[in-house]
């Protein structure tokens, strides 16, 4: 090859090339989506996300979440992402636009999350509390989950997936962080949910001894207890337990995480993607606790 | 076959026809890269090491999770993006530009001015890379592939790298002699296409960021081509020129070199999108890509057999030269990567390897089967003329061989394997999530493995390059082989 100018031009030109058929002509395609409304203008989706949503979305970014989890649904067509109840459609570029850095991973050494906060909280705050529900609601401020005894009869006959009061969900409010089981669960993907299993990840229930997800320990302080115990104190037991007169507290960046967490949810149906239109109608259908305590067997698999 | 008794003794091979004015001019030029080449490997070696002690922690702890979790500096999710950039921007990026100064300094026939410059670029770039990994550790990692780096430390990045490219400008300017070889094609390629692709993704994800999903078709774009016009095209460049220059003898075809380096700067910087199969994107964004993985065969198919025909009759002689063996090992490994690459992309067979452990095995083949290996093989070839002494010991040199061969074999099979039955569980619904991780555990526990076999590697030859660096090397006329040359006589069927 003879020329510094036509070797130059090529190498300029094969790279424009390649940069504005992959990245400019796609941005001017999907790269200024506005949310979705009807035609009042009203029920809207996507929302902009709290400042807590936000803190959490760069600190699951800083501890890499991402190479382990994705948050992204793919059609039913190509993947069991829909069978696995991962979500109830496909994703699309829509459900992303106020996402920064936007997470859809490479890989899932873990779960799919983008319908993580849809699976937990929402659903547990829907679906009423089944009658006969061993766990009550105890006073604020409850002892340690091991060190109370419940109604031992009831608790024993549904170990695994005895469900949770409604509004367990919701919040780390006490009752539900206190749940005086011995079984010992907070409803799966509830806050309470989350904050035990960042903190001790192999404890949970039903059994996740063979996860080898990281322990986040360092979102969390273990103090001495001053008074009362603090009402967001996880509710450790065996060996994770903070010693008598200790307890562990989520960290604000921790509950940031956690409200980044319970914020995934792709549940809304976009008119651009088929198969999300009826995401109420069949609530059996999403992991909700009270769901999976009625027919075990259609139990989602324990992630 | 015979080995080929004389043909190791020909180095440099065309000293036979060169005159002794050539050979003086040749050992100016290399005088003159000494203390850059030098300060860029030296760099890059240290980088080589951190980073392998942090892949060994990173793979074990990923099967044994529990260590240090209270230590938010030492969780895995910091770990190993800190791991991956050390290999990226610490020891590939340094290796490879401290190779690519030496052989445009010898393509371009000119002597290396004003070496302050690079030193000064290559301080900055160490300065860089310390910054961004601080950066990840302390939690401020940006949270996209291959750009975890803070901002901050990108722009330390690309100013060391305005001083670098500066000095290859420089050199264009002074080079001696009408034709541009095809080394310099890749190299020259490489030289620019690294800032365009650095520069336009930083400006598309930190200064004018791009909207939701865009944002991660940027990233990918960035990191596949990261891997293509800027590593694969200095190994590609690199190979170019130690497989003739050992084995002294032309390279088979100028005009299969001229096709598969169009075609490869063509194809495989449309490739990436099809690691989003599935995703929320425009169908044709992957399909796209898709269609240039395939394409990307073209340039595979030509430049593998220009370097076969070039090797032909000559593959004896990797008996003796460690770097050609190397060196073609590498070569050899582009092709296996692309291959790899190709079926981990189609769309029927990307379900069963599409978010499995498959990916890693990729960029390993990538980064160190195909890259690194050749980057090794330059560094046996260009240190002797830089230090003025020979390497000390054939067996170090082939223990570092034969460590990193399997190494990085017994790695990509390990991955492969284990993200086909991970991938294969994911895909079936049927089967608890948490059966495809407990399917690939046996095959992370075989890759900890792995990753003794290149700690040990990488140690070996950094402590053999340390005696180079130190003065302390054989002082001989006589290049280093891996075996003893047979008696002279011996037939060489050549």
């Amino acid at each position: 090859m003879k020329g510094l100018v036509p070797l130059f031009i090529g190498l300029f030109g094969t790279f424009t090339f390649s940069w504005v058929g992959l990245t400019v002509i796609p941005n001017l395609q999907i790269g200024a989506l506005n949310p979705q409304m009807d035609e009042e203008g009203t029920d809207i989706y996507p929302m902009p996300q709290s400042g807590m949503v936000d803190r959490g979305r760069r600190i699951y970014a800083a501890n890499g979440c991402i190479y382990c989890h994705s948050q992204q649904v793919r059609p039913d067509y190509a993947s069991a992402d829909i069978d696995r109840k991962w979500g109830q459609r496909r994703s699309g570029p829509r459900d992303y636009v106020f996402d920064r850095p936007v997470q859809l991973g490479k890989e899932r050494m873990g779960p799919d999350l983008a319908n993580v906060g849809k699976r937990g909280g929402a659903e547990g705050e829907k679906s009423p509390a089944p009658s006969g529900s061993p766990a009550q609601s105890p006073a604020p401020g409850g002892q340690p989950a091991a060190a109370n005894p419940s109604p031992a009869g009831a608790a024993s006959s549904q170990p695994a997936s005895s469900p949770q009061p409604a509004g367990a969900a919701a919040s780390p409010s006490p009752a539900a962080a206190a749940s005086p089981n011995p079984s010992g669960e907070p409803a799966m993907y509830s806050e309470a949910w989350h904050h035990k299993h960042l903190y001790a990840p192999r404890s949970m229930n039903p059994d996740t001894r063979d996860s080898n997800m990281p322990a986040y320990q360092f979102l969390y302080q273990t103090r001495r207890i001053n008074g009362d115990q603090s009402a967001d104190a996880l509710q450790l037991t065996g060996a994770d337990a903070p010693p008598v007169g200790w307890e562990v507290v989520p960290t604000y960046d921790a509950k940031c995480l956690v409200a980044y967490l319970m914020s995934r949810d792709q549940s809304h149906p976009l008119k651009e993607v088929k198969g999300g239109a009826a995401p109420a109608a069949s609530p059996a259908a999403s992991p909700a606790p009270g769901a999976a305590a009625a027919s075990p067997a259609t139990q989602p698999p324990k992630k | 076959m015979t080995p080929a008794a004389d043909i190791p003794l020909k180095q440099p091979a065309v000293s036979a026809t060169a005159g002794e004015a050539e050979q003086y001019e040749r050992a100016l030029i290399d005088a003159s890269t000494r203390v850059p080449v030098l300060m860029f490997y030296a760099s890059a070696m240290v980088w080589l090491l951190i980073g392998t002690l942090l892949a060994g922690f990173v793979s074990f702890k990923l099967h044994s999770p529990d260590w240090f979790s209270d230590v938010s500096f030492l969780t895995w999710g910091r770990l190993r993006p800190v791991h991956m950039n050390i290999m990226v921007y610490g020891w590939a990026s340094m290796a490879g530009m401290g190779t690519a100064i030496w052989l445009m300094a010898r393509l371009c026939r000119t002597t290396l001015r004003h070496p302050l410059l690079l030193v000064t670029g290559a301080w900055f770039w160490n300065i860089g890379v310390a910054i961004g990994i601080t950066g990840i550790l302390m939690g401020y990692s940006t949270g996209y592939q291959w750009l975890e780096f803070p901002p901050y430390a990108a722009l330390i990045l690309l100013l060391a790298y305005a001083l670098i490219i500066s000095w290859a400008v420089l050199m264009f300017r002074f080079r001696r002699g009408e034709q541009i070889y095809i080394t310099q094609w890749y190299l020259l390629g490489a030289f620019l296409w690294f800032p365009w692709l650095y520069a336009a993704a930083q400006a598309m994800l930190f200064v004018v960021p791009v909207q939701g999903v865009m944002q991660a078709a940027v990233g990918w774009w960035y990191s596949n081509n990261l891997m293509f016009l800027w590593f694969g095209a200095i190994a590609l460049g690199t190979a170019y020129y130690m497989i003739p220059k050992v084995i002294g003898r032309p390279v088979y075809s100028y005009h299969l070199a001229t096709i598969g380096f169009w075609t490869y700067a063509l194809f495989s910087s449309w490739t990436g999108m099809q690691r989003l199969v599935d995703g929320p994107f425009p169908a044709w964004m992957i399909t796209a890509s898709i269609a240039a993985t395939i394409l990307t065969m073209i340039p595979v198919a030509t430049v593998g057999l220009n370097h076969h025909m070039t090797m032909q009759g000559y593959f004896p002689v990797m008996r003796y030269s460690p770097t050609l063996r190397f060196t073609v090992f590498g070569a050899m490994s582009y092709t296996v990567f692309s291959i790899v690459g190709l079926l981990i992309s189609l769309r029927s067979t990307a379900r069963y390897f599409h978010f499995s452990e498959a990916s890693v095995a990729y960029s390993h083949l990538g980064l160190y089967a195909f890259f690194t290996m050749i980057m090794f093989g330059s560094m046996y070839y260009i240190v002797p003329r830089l230090v003025g002494r020979e390497w000390r010991y054939a067996t170090l040199i082939k223990l570092h061989f034969w460590a990193s061969a399997y190494g990085i074999g017994l790695m990509s099979l390990m991955l492969l394997a284990g993200g086909l039955a991970q991938g294969a569980s994911q895909n079936d619904p049927s089967l608890p999530f948490i059966e495809s991780v407990q399917s690939a555990l046996p095959y992370l526990r075989g890759r900890t493995l792995a990753a003794l076999l290149l700690t040990a590697s990488h140690f070996i030859f950094a402590y053999h390059f340390g005696l180079m660096l130190f003065g302390l090397g054989r002082t001989s006329t006589v290049p280093t082989f891996l075996n003893p040359v047979e008696a002279e006589g011996s037939e060489a069927h050549l």
